[in-house]
């Protein structure tokens, strides 16, 4: 059996620790050394205990079978040792020192342990071993070994190729090997790094550098139920490591992704504490239904992504093709797998992060300040009523003082933003984490806490977040290892208590809303009036309101097992349960608050007024959820005639969920002092409500892999799934994938002339994967209570029921045809890395509605039915470039991803005009009039067919069908809509000496939003379009003329007018970071600390202006994507 | 060979550990929220549910932020969203601009093609089920009476909207041939007829108050049915001007057939529920000491009277969000922190006679003065006016109004220049966006009794009271020439209010006059008239620029500090004078008297023929 040496990167303790220990909150330390110490306590060669019983059989057997049953490696020169001396043992459970002992007792051999490498001398010999052969000439060899960032290895395998000859790396990496030939070749390996080969010719000190193997072509990706070497893995897959998604100071992981992984798109929708997250597209939008990727947390389906600790994490891996085949029914929209971090052998490795950091809005819109915005409704007034004259609802003199500020009682001029939002708001994370192990049990621990504020001042709106993780492995024996992975967190929400309408972000309507002639404040520093409903935002963004808290508690358990079956070789059994579990609590307090008025007298005296509730009143609500996975799969690994490499894998899984919610509320508390149920009233408007769902899956699924000498690789995966969600009988459908891999490179004519290739590899791949993102229950016939809602009888509150759907008894999955060619190269030593994919989707059998051809005289609305059909094609590609040039050390990596989808069918009206179907465009395309301009005049409108009643100033639409009415036909089918069709990033990673920088430079295009605001009487206007308007002075102006709300057919109708392309580049992210020599750190005792800035969405270039352009809707009616900069520390010892 | 034994074995193994249970078993879950078919129509408790969804599906929003007040020539919608468009006949089959705003306007959004249908489906599904429903006879009798009482009305707004329409009774399910072409109006009036003579026949002879069907509501409501149909705008020899041209007359009208049996049927049936003498009107003799006015009011804000036949109640309890009804917080005035919605137009409140009978008259000086004195009680008990002491304003707004007097003027320096405007006001401290037009709020249906800031009102809303079923036989006496018989019952309604008998001299064209000014009275904002302006054939007279009040008060101060002055009374004597509302300039197209199928349901069913001028 291969034998692994063990990562050992970790430093023995030292004296120094205690200085750092200062710093450190004692209690936690302590705490988790104390784990650290029993599980660390004692080394493999101490702990392992074997038991031989062999009669009169070699010395060399006796040290392979210990290497068998052990993780034990020999070093020798057998020409030095005699192994071939025959002997007979019979050891019950000793230690291996003990076992060596004796065997090599009255001989002249010598051992040494290092961890699990064990090196035989002889005792003539002590300085070293020989490796002489045909008397060749021989040197000493000494040197040191290094990783890149300069930390010394300890437990290096030195080994003179093609013997036994060797040592390993000493505490500090240090070796020295005596007697090595002059032609030799020294190989130093070590797990988890790139094994090198140098030919050593003259030289005596050599030191070399290793360095991370997942650089390189070794890299091993994850595939579920199972991974897989990326050199020969056949789909379309990529993936990050978590190292480089801490470098973006974001609260949560799905913002993290933008731009660094080719075909993952990700557009964040908002940043408001806790409620960040990013919508997530892998090859844009395949179906017209939902286009989620299915996220896979260490093995398990459907838990939460956004909320996992970054520096927990290992890698984030994407699975784009038919290679998310494996999890057939719900891959169809690609997979994102993510693998945790696990214990690595070796002393316990503690690793401390903290960051404190600054965010603010990325983007708030520039508005019209009173002076501006009083003339516009002058405006309005005077184009509603012309005899009335410019002066109708504000004299020259009144905006004479909006804009001097000579009276900030009367005629304030306010910027809301300004009085409601802070410069910049704080936000921290620090993270804890212990790692270790031997071989037999190995360990990471992490604690985790991160606090983000709101942009408000005084903001009742933020988030916290604690979160532990634990990821044990151990071996029972030979045969039996164990994973136990327990995950826990709390997520704290506090959101605003919003009067109307409940949702927290529609402060950001409010404040849009905000006109600037009302005052946040009065100047005597009493909370002005409101916009509405007792909605001034100034005050609507503080606990003054009530409070709105979200707790959740997710706990997440996985207990694995792998079995190796002893008399069958390469066949392994692993089986996992996972148990989830999920609590929510939401508690929403709301009680009346006070604004000031004043009525205008000469004292300016202010008068409180209730405003919001009435009484205090509470709603809670509170939700139990599980969800239980249980799988096991059977691996079969083998090569015959050592070229036909053979693996197959198969398994099953059932899955089953439940949530419970129960949910109460009362009214007309008497007192704000507590906010219990109890103390509300117990009358008409005390309520409670209670609901429950639950699900089941069953599943088998295999693979099989194929290849001839690494050089053919063929795959072929499978999934039987059976979902709830369909009818008896039609539960079950089969989603194969297979793909197929030629590496070119490994071939003798490629191999000859194309040697700069180290790897180059084309590949392909089909399948069939689904999507049961659907409604549940399709296929019933059902009815049901109508929600919040009731028909009054006398003083009879009675329910309402309703036919929820008419049931469609055929319901199925939505089928996703994958086609995908690719290849992978490597060249230049491995410095320069090129892969590149072209992708073919047709999704078929995707749910929609007949309704378009079925009168609504019929009084139903049809269920959906597998008839829609999408095709979606792209590509995508990487370029990635490592080199070292003296201190200077780079990675250059540049992704773009292009995809483009269109609806192959679905139920079009029949009599609609080609250039307003839907059919043959992309998802999302819309209809809008087609604005070209502007009537600047009247005789302008009386010279082109107009909406009736069109005046100067208005847009000009144009008639389309040429019937000279502008009509609905006039509408065109526009094909962009507010997902980007390119998305690209530029990674760049430097490291000069203890410097090390990283900028993601990201960008997309071919996105579009319609940005229009509500304004007039309601609310302010974008300066944007104030400055341009069109007035009777200034009338060839670029924008319309001033409008009140919907009140003009060019704002209530969809027009082009207010569509603005959101193309932009942006710095999305950039890190500055200094790490101290190593010198110092042995002097400090510690193994590595670094200190770094960084900062997110520094820099953004785009002809958007108003809004953020990468903000996912474009009425600027939600909390804006944020700017953050941050600074922060890591430290390991 | 052992190997691959080896393989399956422990395959097997777990295949089978996993599947104890047959594995489509293990996928049988039931969805927690949701009754199946065979549970939901075994219950007939479930049933009555699903009628209690068919009731709020027919009989509508009726308080709705937007109103059906606000489409007709009764108030002014403030907040626009395409009502003044709609107003001016700018709607085509594309786009019933405010009419169809899907997250403000359930109530218009109700009555239209879709939701109307989907609610004839749902009484379609009901007549399919309920005979296999095990309950007693009584039970099912009087559900069923309930729902071709329902489906009769929901026809009944479709041939309002539209004319003639498919008459489908079929729970059509996925496989049926959905086609169906529009039948006549009068095939669609039998069928309404018929379907509330069943109900009749199911309902039994009790008269809920509870909002519930009653034998009653059936009756009445046929009067109403036979009235429509007999008016002007379905009568071949009256309707010509609304379908000439068109080809397909008979889906908007009768084609021939005697009108006078039509209105005499009218006759028949609202006299068929004088005669049941369940019903009479509220206080219908004002006793000496009593305020007219508030015996109105009160009636209004009642839960339930012998004049109410068919009543729609509301509960405070359920948060409806915005869109549902709070008309205490909708059509309050913005002095009062509410949104103005639907505010009476000039045109309206001119309309209202003097106490003595006599027309109003802005060319009365005296008058002009004091628009407001001595004016039929409906109006006090129906117009919030320059004035008028209302409910106490909200905190805030009490300090700059102690006396609670709505506020819809100005107060003007000598220059002319405005130095306050009243809280009621677009110009206004308190949210000015949501300051009305017109210078009159709606009081009708509003309970003063009740802060609309934060608690809901639940006053029911009269979907058909004893008044109209009199003035239905009034306006079917007319039509057949039997004037001395109208004038009695329109005078039994003029009686209540307070307002003297029509003159005895009163006949023919004057009489209908009188009738359909007496009518617009009585009923306004009850969602009468903008049925009764279609029927009778009058939208031109009704569609036009409307008007406010324009409040002025003057003094001689340079400034003030309140609108009024601290003991009470105003800074002068008020100026009124009738002004335009800005931008309201509404037009009549003839098209207007039947509403588009819209163009996508046209496209959908080739059988369907669309109404003229679309």
């Amino acid at each position: 059996m291969k034998k692994m040496f063990r990562l050992m990167r970790g430093r023995q303790k030292n004296a120094h620790l205690r200085k750092i220990w200062m710093t450190m909150k004692l209690t936690i330390i302590l705490f988790f050394l104390a784990i650290s110490q029993i599980m660390a306590m004692e080394t493999y060669s101490q702990s392992t205990r074997l038991s031989l019983n062999l009669k009169s059989v070699a010395v060399k057997d006796v040290l392979d079978k210990i290497e068998e049953k052990s993780e034990f490696v020999f070093l020798y020169n057998s020409k030095l040792i005699n192994v071939d001396r025959t002997v007979s043992v019979d050891f019950e459970n000793q230690k291996i020192s003990e076992i060596l002992d004796k065997l090599f007792q009255k001989t002249d051999v010598v051992y040494t342990v290092v961890d699990r490498q064990i090196v035989l001398t002889n005792k003539a010999d002590q300085a070293g071993f020989l490796g002489l052969a045909n008397g060749q000439q021989a040197n000493k060899v000494s040197g040191k070994v290094t990783d890149v960032s300069g930390i010394s290895l300890p437990g290096v395998s030195v080994v003179v190729k093609g013997t036994n000859n060797g040592i390993v790396t000493d505490v500090n990496g240090l070796y020295s090997l005596p007697n090595v030939p002059t032609n030799a070749t020294l190989r130093f390996s070590f797990v988890g790094m790139k094994t090198q080969e140098i030919i050593i010719g003259s030289q005596t000190a050599i030191n070399v550098v290793l360095v991370d193997e997942s650089i390189g072509i070794e890299e091993v990706v994850a595939i579920g139920y199972g991974t897989q070497k990326k050199v020969t893995s056949t789909g379309s897959i990529v993936s990050t490591r978590g190292e480089q998604l801490k470098q973006s100071p974001t609260t949560n992981l799905t913002s993290n992704l933008i731009g660094r992984l080719p075909g993952l798109t990700a557009i964040t929708t908002s940043s408001e504490p806790g409620n960040d997250g990013a919508i997530l597209r892998i090859r844009g939008s395949n179906t017209l239904g939902d286009n989620s990727p299915l996220i896979i947390v260490d093995g398990i389906a459907n838990r939460a992504l956004g909320s996992i600790e970054p520096a927990d994490i290992e890698n984030i891996t994407v699975l784009k093709d038919a290679s998310a085949a494996i999890y057939g029914s719900q891959a169809a929209n690609g997979v994102i797998l993510v693998t945790t971090r696990r214990g690595l052998t070796g002393k316990p490795k503690i690793t401390i992060g903290m960051d404190a950091g600054f965010n603010q809005p990325s983007r708030i819109p520039k508005m019209s300040d009173a002076a501006q915005y009083a003339t516009m409704l002058n405006e309005n007034a005077y184009y509603s009523n012309p005899v009335g004259g410019r002066n109708q609802k504000f004299t020259s003199d009144d905006i004479q003082k909006f804009a001097d500020g000579s009276d900030p009682w009367g005629h304030p001029n306010t910027d809301w933003f300004k009085e409601v939002l802070k410069t910049w708001s704080n936000q921290n994370h620090e993270t804890f984490s212990i790692s270790g192990g031997t071989s037999d049990l190995k360990y990471f621990l992490s604690l985790g806490a991160r606090y983000e504020d709101g942009f408000y001042k005084n903001s009742a709106n933020n988030y916290k977040q604690y979160d532990f993780r634990s990821n044990i492995d151990g071996k029972i024996n030979k045969y039996i290892s164990i994973g136990f992975n327990l995950a826990g967190r709390e997520e704290l929400r506090s959101n605003l208590v919003r009067p109307g309408v409940d949702n927290p972000s529609s402060v950001w309507r409010s404040l849009l809303h905000s006109k600037p002639n009302m005052p946040a404040y009065w100047p005597d520093g009493t909370p002005g009036p409101d916009i509405e409903q007792g909605d001034n935002p100034a005050v609507t963004t503080t606990s003054v309101t009530g409070t709105n808290i979200n707790k959740t508690y997710v706990l997440e358990s996985n207990l694995n097992t792998t079995i190796l079956i002893p008399w069958v070789s390469g066949l392994s059994i692993t089986g996992n349960a996972s148990f989830d579990k999920s609590f929510e609590f939401d508690k929403k307090f709301a009680k009346p608050w006070y604004l000031y008025s004043w009525d205008g007298n000469a004292d300016h005296i202010t008068t409180p007024g209730k405003r919001g509730y009435d009484t205090p009143q509470l709603s809670e609500n509170m939700s139990d959820g599980q969800k239980i996975t249980l799988n096991a799969y059977v691996t079969y690994e083998k090569a015959f005639a050592e070229k036909h490499n053979i693996k197959v894998m198969a398994g099953t899984e059932r899955r089953t969920g439940k949530i419970d919610i129960f949910s109460a509320f009362r009214k007309n508390y008497i007192s704000s002092a507590i906010d219990q149920l109890f103390a509300g009233a117990a009358d008409q408007y005390m309520s409670n409500d209670g609901s429950a769902s639950e699900y089941a899956y069953l599943s088998y699924f295999g693979r099989v892999n194929y290849d001839f000498s690494k050089k053919y690789l063929l795959e072929f995966v499978w999934r039987e799934d059976g979902s709830y969600m369909f009818p008896q009988g039609k539960r079950f459908g089969f989603f194969p994938g297979i793909s197929a891999g030629w590496r070119i490179s490994e071939e003798s004519f490629w191999k000859n002339k194309l040697s700069f290739f180290n790897d180059f590899k084309i590949r392909g791949s089909w399948g069939q994967t689904g999507n049961d993102r659907i409604a549940e229950y399709q296929y019933l016939a059902s009815y049901a209570f109508l929600k919040d809602r009731v028909y009054v009888f006398g003083a009879t509150d009675s329910k309402i029921a309703f036919e929820t759907k008419v049931p469609n008894p055929n319901v199925t999955w939505e089928v996703a045809n994958q086609i995908n060619l690719g290849f992978d190269a490597n060249m230049l030593n491995n410095k320069l890395s090129v892969s590149a994919d072209y992708f073919n989707n047709l999704r078929t059998q995707i749910l929609i509605r007949r309704n378009a051809s079925i009168p609504s005289a019929a009084g139903f609305t049809l269920p959906p039915e597998n008839i829609g059909k999408v095709r979606n094609a792209g590509f995508e590609g990487v370029i990635a470039y490592h080199a070292k040039a003296g201190f200077l050390d780079f990675d250059l990596s540049i992704n773009g991803s292009y995809s483009k989808n269109e609806i192959v069918f679905w139920d079009e009206t029949p009599g609609v005009p080609d250039y307003q179907q839907s059919t043959g465009r992309p998802i999302g395309s819309s209809l809008y009039y087609q604005a070209i301009g502007i009537f600047k005049d009247q005789a302008a409108v009386d010279a082109y067919p107009h909406w009736a009643g069109a005046r100067p100033g208005d847009i000009i639409f144009k008639d389309v069908n040429n019937d000279k009415v502008i009509d609905g036909l006039d509408r065109v089918m526009d094909e962009k809509n507010s997902m980007p069709r390119f998305v690209g990033g530029f990674m760049i990673n430097l490291k000069y000496k203890q410097f090390d920088m990283a900028a993601l430079i990201q960008g997309a295009a071919g996105a579009q939003q319609y940005v229009v605001s509500e304004s007039g009487d309601v609310g302010n206007y974008y300066k944007d379009f104030a400055d341009k308007r069109w007035t009777p002075e200034n009338i060839n102006a670029a924008y319309p003329r001033s409008y009140n709300r919907a009140d003009q057919y060019w704002i209530g109708q969809a027009n082009t007018f207010w569509l603005r392309s959101t193309n932009y580049v942006r710095l999305k992210n950039f890190e500055l970071g200094y790490s101290l020599p190593s010198t110092l750190n042995n002097a400090l005792g510690i193994d590595h600390f670094r200190i770094y800035v960084n900062g997110l969405n520094l820099f953004t270039v785009d002809k958007c202006k108003v809004i953020d352009p990468e903000v996912a809707t474009g009425d600027g009616q939600s909390y804006p994507l944020q700017r953050v900069v941050n600074i922060g520390l890591t430290l390991t010892f | 060979m052992k190997k691959i034994f080896n393989i399956l074995m422990i395959a097997s193994i777990i295949v089978i550990s996993f599947s104890c249970k047959k594995s489509d078993e293990f996928l049988n879950t039931k969805p927690l929220g949701e009754y199946s078919e065979i549970d939901f129509w075994s219950e007939p408790g479930l049933v009555e549910t699903y009628v209690n969804g068919m009731y709020r599906n027919a009989l509508g929003f009726p308080f709705a932020l937007e109103r059906l007040s606000s489409y007709v020539d009764e108030s002014h919608f403030t907040h626009d969203w395409g009502v003044t468009d709609f107003n001016k006949s700018l709607f085509t089959s594309d786009d019933l601009l405010g009419w169809s705003v899907s997250w403000a306007t359930p109530q218009t959004l109700n009555l239209t093609w879709a939701p109307l249908y989907s609610n004839v489906r749902s009484t379609n599904i009901f007549f399919s089920k309920i005979n296999s429903v095990k309950a007693d006879k009584s039970t099912i009798d009087k559900l069923k009476g309930e729902v071709y009482f329902l489906r009769a009305w929901t026809y009944f707004n479709l041939t309002n909207l539209y004319g003639g329409v498919p008459i489908i009774t079929k729970a059509y399910t996925l496989n049926d041939d959905l086609l169906a072409s529009r039948n006549t109006y009068e095939e669609c009036i039998n069928f309404i007829v018929g379907q509330i003579d069943s109900s009749l026949m199911n309902l039994s002879d009790t008269y809920p108050t509870d909002g519930h069907i009653s034998k009653g509501a059936a009756m009445a409501f046929k009067s109403r049915v036979l009235l429509y149909a007999a008016s002007d705008l379905h009568n071949p020899a009256k309707n010509s001007s609304v379908t000439s041209g068109f080809s397909n007359p008979e889906l908007l009208g009768y084609k021939s057939g005697d009108v006078t049996a039509r209105w005499t049927a009218a006759k028949n049936a609202a006299k068929a529920v004088i005669d049941l003498g369940k019903y009479s009107l509220y206080k219908a003799v004002p006793a000496s000491g009593d305020s007219v006015a508030q015996n109105i009011s009160e009636f209004f804000l009642s839960y339930g009277t012998s004049e109410d036949i068919l009543l729609h109640f509301f509960t405070p309890k359920v948060n409806e969000d915005w869109d549902g009804y709070n008309p205490g917080l909708f059509e309050s005035p913005n002095g009062y922190h509410g949104w103005s919605c639907n505010t009476p137009i000039g045109e309206l409140v001119d309309d209202y006679e003097m106490k003595d009978g006599s027309k109003f008259d802005w060319n009365n000086p005296t008058e002009k003065e004091n628009p407001y004195n001595k004016r039929d009680a409906r109006f006090y008990a129906t117009i919030l006016y320059e004035g008028v002491k209302w409910r106490d304003r909200p905190g805030d707004a009490l300090v700059m109004d102690p006396y609670s007097k709505i506020q819809v003027g100005h107060v003007f320096d000598q220059a002319g220049n405005i130095i306050k405007s009243g809280l009621d006001t677009r110009q206004g401290p308190i949210e000015d966006w949501n300051g009305g037009y017109t210078g009159y709020y709606l009081r009708k249906y509003i309970d003063p009794s009740v802060n609309a800031l934060y608690v809901k009102q639940d006053i029911p809303f009269k979907h058909i009271r004893y008044a109209e079923i009199l003035l239905n036989y009034a306006e079917a006496c007319i039509e057949l020439n039997q004037d001395a018989e109208a004038r009695s019952y329109i005078n039994m309604i003029r009686t209540r209010a307070g307002q003297p008998n029509l003159s005895a001299s009163l006949t023919g064209d004057a009489l209908r006059k009188a009738y359909r000014h007496e009518r617009r009275i009585e009923f306004a904002f009850e969602d009468h008239r903008f049925w009764d302006v279609r029927r009778w054939l009058i939208g031109n007279t009704a569609y036009s620029q409307t008007s406010k009040i324009d409040v002025r008060y003057v003094t001689s101060n340079t400034s003030v500090t309140s609108y009024r002055q601290p003991n009470g009374s105003t800074w002068s004597k008020p100026v009124f004078s009738k002004i335009d509302v800005p931008g309201d300039a509404r037009a009549w197209d003839k098209k207007m008297y039947f509403f588009p199928i819209m163009r996508d349901e046209m496209n959908k069913n080739n059988k369907l023929i669309q109404n003229p001028g679309y």
